[in-house]
């Protein structure tokens, strides 16, 4: 029997590259082969002889296989070279690997989507995923933050997702530089919660962003009256193989990248140093 | 026809025969005496006519995964040979190991491609440990010095009584190497007066490693590990560590690693290479965000890794008690030692 090798790669044409703000960058991927995931899960891409590294896509799961959306903050050296690649080049992928949200837990609840910076990226592609079959929903609250109004990403986005019946979007941004304006609230995202006009006993919540964001917002969620069975987070950790062999994203016992990325918040809450 | 009369037994100078004989087939790799670091140590070595080998004694100073999970290797693409081996001389402590690598490399999902090809193209004949080294503590993980049947990981194993091996059938594809055994050599049924020696040899040894150990007790709670989070227990225990990573990388269940492209024209091969827990990089995400940025946190999490994670992701603690890491730490830090502070604590 032969076995696919796991660390072969799918050709992706790079199509378009979208400047989401000055460090983030969408990158709309032509696959040569189909890559089917479920939101939540991610992928490793690569630039051939250069590296790789984990991202969850940001369409959503339902669109064609073919086709993907990855967004990327650069933020270390592989991202640092995948930002300066242009629409005709041509990246790797592989996976997809990890679980996604577990989609049926959310069925007929209110869900909270809670993020921040480049965290929006996962969050999109569950959004999206969610807008698909919005009557499997009760309501959906999107609370998005960024540091300042140009960090703010899919900014495109808000008034077309904000006229869904279902959907209450609010955002906010850390603060306002001069010469950028901004209408809505100003402070960190865990402020938006107070405004939240769900009952948190019945919700779920979703949570991706940077780790001192994660914690915070977490902390307020569970202050709000969420559970923490119904607290998911999407852990970032270094994530080389993808499929449990490399170790480097064990977080106690579970791997990142085949127990997660997404966690609930009572299955790692005890591990240490879940926020570094 | 391989017989199923077993134990056989076959004089060490018939046995060599076969070696030399299945060369133009098999890559076949020995324990040969070494003076590394000043004293008698034992290291794996391709036969090439030199017939010193020495397939009792105790451990090599390598570990077993030298032979299957080199230190670099492309993943792609796969640069493993599919090359039949024979592997002699394995000792209890690395086969019990490989164990660990079989289940963490061969899952259904997700097979690593050169460990298949390696493990796929190699028979492995074990062998009992007649002596033991001060570092050697398989009794304290509750193993023994000369392989199980019962653990279904050698093919042959082959205990020394003086210039004769006891040979012994340990899988299915053990049988193939009975056969050369037959084609090759003069095999007998091994004799009662062989096999008593043999029962007093592994009492000696056993003796032995209790002798060695006689300060340490195998009845160690790990929970105490995970559950110890006492910054200045964990401070003073790892304070001599320097980090150089030997521990993680002498050892036979350790296989974290890192991937990386390298460019060759204008293609690229995907490396491998193994990587350890104890460097200060290792955890680190974009960014700089790190889980472990102290050295007392990477050295309780090698400990809690063995100890507690291993334990629950493979039914098996990640440590044989091969003693390898207690050997090649310069700050001569003793893992039983460590184990013990943290019970009294």
């Amino acid at each position: 029997m032969n076995s696919p090798n796991p660390f072969d790669v799918i050709k992706a044409d790079v199509l378009n590259v979208i400047e989401e703000s000055p460090q983030i960058k969408t990158f709309q991927l032509k696959l040569e082969k189909p890559l089917k995931f479920e939101t939540g899960q991610f992928v490793e891409l690569s630039v051939p002889g250069i590296g790789e590294a984990p991202f969850t896509p940001s369409s959503s799961h339902y669109q064609d296989p073919f086709e993907m959306d990855v967004s990327i903050m650069n933020a270390g050296f592989v991202t640092g070279k995948v930002h300066k690649v242009k629409a005709g080049d041509i990246l790797g992928i592989r996976g997809p690997y990890g679980k996604g949200y577990p989609l049926d837990k959310f069925k007929g609840k209110d869900v909270l989507l809670l993020g921040g910076g480049v965290g929006l990226a996962p969050l999109r592609c569950l959004l999206l995923t969610l807008i698909h079959d919005i009557d499997d929903y009760k309501s959906i609250t999107v609370c998005f933050g960024a540091r300042s109004p140009e960090d703010m990403i899919y900014k495109n986005f808000f008034l077309e997702w904000d006229k869904i019946d279902k959907i209450h979007l609010m955002t906010c941004v850390d603060k306002i530089p001069d010469g950028e304006k901004w209408d809505g609230k100003v402070g960190v995202v865990p402020i938006l919660l107070d405004d939240i006009k769900i009952d948190p006993k019945n919700a779920v919540s979703i949570v991706c962003g940077p780790p001192i964001m994660m914690k915070f917002g977490t902390f307020a969620l569970v202050d709000k009256g969420f559970k923490d069975e119904n607290i998911y987070l999407s852990m970032e950790k270094k994530m080389y193989c993808g499929f449990g062999q490399c170790r480097h994203c064990v977080i106690g016992e579970y791997y990142a990248c085949k127990d997660g990325p997404v966690f609930s918040y009572d299955m790692i809450k005890g591990a240490e140093k879940i926020w570094e | 026809m391989a017989s199923s009369k077993i134990p056989l037994l076959v004089e060490r100078f018939d046995f060599i025969k076969l070696i030399q004989n299945v060369q133009e087939n098999f890559d076949v790799f020995l324990p040969y005496q070494t003076e590394y670091d000043g004293k008698d140590n034992l290291s794996y070595k391709k036969y090439s006519g030199d017939n010193d080998f020495v397939l009792n004694k105790y451990r090599t100073i390598d570990p077993l995964k030298t032979l299957f999970y080199l230190t670099s290797e492309s993943v792609l693409p796969p640069s493993a040979e599919s090359r039949k081996r024979i592997v002699l001389g394995v000792k209890n402590c690395d086969l019990l190991a490989l164990r660990i690598y079989d289940k963490a490399l061969l899952e259904d999902n997700f097979v690593e491609p050169n460990y298949k090809i390696w493990r796929e193209n190699t028979y492995i004949i074990s062998s009992d440990c007649d002596d033991a080294l001060q570092s050697c503590h398989c009794n304290l993980m509750e193993y023994t010095p000369y392989p199980q049947k019962d653990d279904g990981l050698f093919d042959l194993n082959l205990s020394q009584i003086d210039d004769k091996y006891i040979v012994t059938l340990g899988s299915k594809k053990g049988e193939k190497l009975l056969d050369l055994l037959y084609e090759h050599c003069n095999v007998k049924d091994a004799p009662e007066d062989i096999l008593e020696k043999l029962t007093v040899q592994r009492d000696k040894v056993n003796k032995k490693l209790s002798e060695i150990n006689k300060d340490f007790s195998a009845k160690r709670d790990y929970s105490k590990i995970s559950k110890n989070q006492d910054v200045k227990v964990w401070s003073e225990l790892s304070k001599e560590c320097v980090e150089c990573g030997g521990c993680t990388n002498i050892c036979p269940s350790c296989y974290c690693i890192i991937v990386n492209d390298e460019s060759v024209g204008a293609d690229f091969k995907r490396i491998r290479t193994w990587d350890s827990c104890q460097l200060t990089g290792y955890a680190e995400v974009a960014g700089g965000g790190s889980p472990r940025e102290r050295v007392w946190e990477r050295f309780r999490n090698r400990y809690q890794c063995k100890f507690d994670f291993m334990k629950k992701n493979f039914s098996q603690y990640g440590c044989t008690g091969c003693g390898r890491c207690i050997a090649v730490c310069p700050a001569e830090i003793d893992q039983r030692e460590v184990i013990k502070k943290l019970q009294e604590v």
